[in-house]
């Protein structure tokens, strides 16, 4: 075989470069073999309530658990005082990959200080 | 004899040109980014493995140092795709499409997706781009270097080279049929489309596909030109337009096109993007080497 004629710029290059490839092969093979095939599987957690001028927000925080992307994430947060719906706010996540975290925030009239129980749940997504 | 520093640095940013010359309306557009989180490994490793056998093809039979042995076409091929994996998490990150708080599945898949395209770019740039790369190099001294006064049939079955003609066809309707494949609009035409208007744009494809091929004069035309023969124009026109079609049901497939989709919706969205993808196949053939 002919011998190779290159300098240290272009072997460095070669150099990091087989790095990253061997990298991102490595990584989307490993990827693959450890997905499992559960659903998406969607938990929200809410942080302290704000107050923002005559209204009150809560951010939320929703993480996707399962090996599935999850689209048109839609988000509810009731407020319920002496058993009853005091109100209730909503909230859409366009996209939310697997093992993935997004942020939003519900805006609510009533404060949330006040209630009795605060209550996120997932209505429903789409599959991408 | 070694290059010299200047020299492959000059091929290094002419690449990296190239490359976003080539890939930027991907790199803007949404749809890419979600097919980078949503795509299954396994159909991303195929997308890997299937832009470096590409990257390979085109390295061997148009690329910059196109006589090199098998091992330095290898090494160019890793080191375009290592500079599309660089180039594409730079712009993604420029963009504000990745950033730390991210999942790393998440990270990677947008890169790679990204990146693929973004190799092919830096590799057609790093040997189209420039003005005396042919001559610098080993280039046009390869076997397959025809010289340009005498006429070759367009792919022709008794023609040596017929592999790398394809080759080269794929690779421009690969380049081509990638900015629009991930689009909605494309699902968006192949329904709404009437039946006879998608075999007037079969048609078209093909009709292009001569025009170009044989009567536009365009660069490297004219090698082919003065066999026209209808057998010839008839043979080239078919190969190239079935060139295209595969293409561009592959990258469709690629990108979830196909999944849970009617086998007549997956054909009329290969007959759209076969338009894009044959103007690649057939312009891009003549201008990529």
């Amino acid at each position: 075989m002919k011998k190779l004629e290159k300098n240290w710029l272009e072997w460095i290059v070669f150099a990091i470069s087989l790095i990253l490839v061997l990298f991102t092969l490595g990584y989307i093979v490993y990827d693959g073999a450890t997905l499992g095939e559960t659903p998406p599987n969607i938990e929200l957690q809410l942080s302290q309530p704000q107050p923002q001028g005559d209204r009150f927000i809560i951010p939320v925080t929703a993480k996707n658990l399962g090996d599935a992307t999850a689209e048109t994430v839609q988000i509810e947060v009731t407020l319920n005082s002496g058993g009853k719906e005091a109100e209730t706010s909503q909230f859409e996540i366009a996209f939310l990959p697997r093992y993935s975290t997004r942020r939003g925030w519900v805006i609510f009239q009533t404060d949330p200080r006040t209630v009795e129980q605060i209550q996120a749940r997932v209505l429903g997504f789409e599959k991408p | 004899m070694e290059r010299s520093l200047a020299k492959s640095l000059q091929e290094y940013l002419r690449g990296i040109a190239g490359g976003l010359l080539f890939s930027l309306p991907l790199l803007y557009t949404m749809e890419v980014w979600w097919a980078g989180f949503i795509t299954h490994p396994i159909r991303l490793l195929i997308y890997v493995l299937a832009t470096f056998s590409l990257l390979l093809a085109y390295n061997r039979y148009a690329g910059l140092r196109r006589s090199a042995g098998a091992l330095e076409v290898a090494i160019d091929s890793v080191e375009e795709m290592g500079l599309g994996l660089v180039i594409a998490a730079v712009m993604l990150w420029l963009l504000g499409q990745i950033n730390a708080e991210m999942n790393l599945t998440e990270i990677s898949g947008k890169i790679i997706v990204e990146a693929m395209t973004v190799a092919i770019g830096v590799s057609v740039g790093t040997a189209q781009l420039g003005g005396d790369g042919k001559e610098g190099d080993t280039g046009m001294q390869g076997e397959d270097a025809q010289p340009s006064s005498s006429p070759i049939p367009f792919l022709t079955d008794n023609q040596g080279d017929f592999g790398g003609q394809i080759a080269i066809a794929l690779c421009g309707a690969v380049l081509f049929a990638a900015n629009l494949a991930p689009t909605e609009e494309i699902i968006v035409i192949a329904i709404e489309t009437p039946t006879a208007r998608l075999l007037g744009l079969a048609l078209l494809s093909i009709l292009f596909a001569v025009l170009i091929l044989f009567y536009s004069d365009f660069t490297g035309s004219q090698r082919f030109s003065q066999i026209r023969g209808i057998k010839n124009i008839l043979f080239g026109a078919v190969v190239t337009y079935a060139i295209a079609l595969v293409a561009s049901a592959a990258i469709l497939w690629f990108f979830g096109r196909f999944d849970n989709t009617t086998l007549f919706i997956c054909l009329a969205q290969t007959v759209v993007l076969g338009v894009a993808a044959t103007l690649g196949a057939s312009a891009g053939r003549l201008l990529l080497q």
